[in-house]
């Protein structure tokens, strides 16, 4: 059977090696790959198209090894597995404690904070985070309504997607 | 056989001279393409009414209203001593034009005449958001109890076509959600901070300065002119019996340079969206992607309605305006016409 898989690779050398390596070392047979350097995601990262091919036993112990060198999987056989929600907050975080909020958004289920970025301000209220938070596919207004609970909470303004 | 419609324009500001120009500029054009002869048999404002049975010139009362600040000094038929309800009871008329200024507490004075004029047999068209975010099941039923026409696509968007446009143009799509930019002047700021890096206070000021934003702004930057907006889609086009009291409103006014500029590094804007769908009334700042529809910049408006049959469709005009606006009333005016000719 085969696998055709969409990976999300950050753009430093090596990588591409390191998300090739489990394939080779269990055995699974790679049919193709497609890597296109200067086609990235908003993150700055690479989607890499790999289709891969061995009997079932093998591609899971695959799916598995990536899984567990945290290579980001984004899609099997054309079906989304994550998708990343963009917020941004605007208010104090760091008086409102900032790994207190990330660590109340990682609870939330099959949901992680992936990338965190501040810009302060002169006046702490003024001050804006922007969060690119990962989630299980279909998981979307579930998070988004999670997010905007949480903000308000903590007195924060969240500015979500449309 | 050229036909007469015989018009009354309660409240002369922008909204109302607009009309009058419009229908002043478009006399030949409707005569020739749909055999329709407007008239203006009375127009009223603070200072009382202008009142003539044969057509009153469009022309001098706008030259009235802008010399002297009022319709009742028209010459020979000014009437200083009459109020609007009376104005709807003496004159004869078959449409009433309603563009009195938008009220949000009460909808008062446009309720009254709205629903006066429908008890009449007359047909309406508004502008007027009050009395539609606040009671729209109430006209709306008094309009089909009466058999009379109630057409108000200048309340949402201006120019921008959006209630005729999903009733008419999208007939025969379910319309799931409408997602929206419905009030310019928050765009406007929104744009320049984007653009400028500037402070919402220092914007606020300059595009108050430029008249894009009033001296009192709070039922812009706080979104309660776009909850308006959502309201009346909401019940006209989604068929939710919401008033706006039901909306989760937050206006720009928390919005700081720190967070466009974040949102900016990403690929992203901040934008007063309003969305009106079966899960979800709310007006609130969200993020657009650059380059996708809502990226629309200056006091545009837009909105994409998502539909089943044609996915998403999404329209983009002018949100205000005295001719734009006025655009939106003529076109209402015409399919009266097309249905009672």
């Amino acid at each position: 059977m085969r696998f055709n898989l969409v990976l999300d690779v950050p753009d430093v050398p090596g990588q591409l090696l390191e998300v090739l390596e489990p394939m080779g070392r269990l055995g699974a047979n790679i049919v193709a790959v497609i890597h296109q350097r200067d086609v990235k995601t908003e993150r700055g990262t690479v989607p890499v198209q790999i289709t891969i091919e061995g009997d079932k036993e093998t591609l899971d112990k695959v799916m598995g090894a990536l899984e567990s060198k945290d290579i980001q999987i984004l899609e099997v056989d054309g079906v989304l597995r994550k998708e990343q929600i963009t917020t941004v907050l605007v208010g104090d975080i760091v008086e409102e404690d900032l790994q207190d909020t990330v660590s109340k958004l990682n609870q939330l289920k099959s949901v992680k904070v992936a990338d965190l970025d501040l810009k302060m301000s002169d006046e702490p209220k003024n001050s804006a985070t922007k969060m690119v938070i990962e989630a299980d596919f279909g998981l979307r207004k579930e998070v988004l309504k999670n997010i905007k609970k949480l903000g308000a909470e903590k007195g924060f303004l969240v500015i979500n997607e449309v | 056989m050229v036909n007469l419609m015989k018009i009354i324009i309660l409240g002369f500001g922008a909204v109302g001279q607009g009309v009058a120009r419009v229908i002043s500029m478009k006399k030949d054009y409707l005569k020739n393409k749909y055999e329709l002869n407007p008239q203006i048999v009375a127009v009223c404002d603070r200072s009382g009414a202008a009142i003539c049975e044969t057509g009153l010139d469009e022309e001098l009362l706008i030259q009235t209203k802008n010399d002297t600040g009022k319709v009742a000094l028209y010459p020979d038929y000014g009437h200083p001593d009459i109020d609007s309800l009376q104005v709807l009871d003496e004159v004869e008329y078959d449409c009433l034009v309603e563009v009195t200024p938008t009220d949000i507490d009460d909808g008062e004075p446009a309720r009254s005449h709205i629903m006066k004029s429908m008890e009449d047999g007359k047909d309406v068209v508004t502008s007027n958001k009050g009395p539609l975010a606040l009671s729209f099941q109430d006209l709306a039923d008094c309009a089909r109890m009466n058999g009379v026409e109630f057409k108000f696509e200048a309340s949402v968007g201006g120019a921008m076509p959006i209630i005729n446009f999903a009733h008419e143009t999208l007939a025969g799509c379910e319309i799931e959600s409408i997602y929206g930019i419905l009030n310019g002047t928050t765009n406007y700021i929104l744009s320049r901070m984007a653009n400028e890096g500037s402070s919402y206070e220092q914007t606020l000021k300059e595009a108050q300065e430029m008249g894009i934003a009033e001296t009192n702004p709070y039922q812009d930057v706080e979104g309660i002119d776009a909850a308006c907006k959502i309201v009346i889609l909401a019940n006209s086009v989604l068929n939710l019996p919401v008033t706006l009291k039901d909306v989760e409103v937050e206006g720009i006014s928390k919005i700081t340079s720190e967070s466009i500029a974040l949102a900016k590094k990403e690929g992203l804007l901040i934008k007063l969206i309003g969305e009106a769908s079966p899960d979800a009334l709310e007006v609130s700042p969200r993020l657009v992607r650059l380059g996708s529809p809502f990226a629309v910049e200056g006091t545009l408006n837009v909105a994409t309605l998502k539909t089943d049959l044609a996915d998403d469709v999404t329209v983009v005009g002018k949100g205000a305006g005295s001719v734009e606006t006025a655009s939106a009333i003529l076109s209402d005016i015409v399919s009266i016409w097309k249905i009672r000719k």
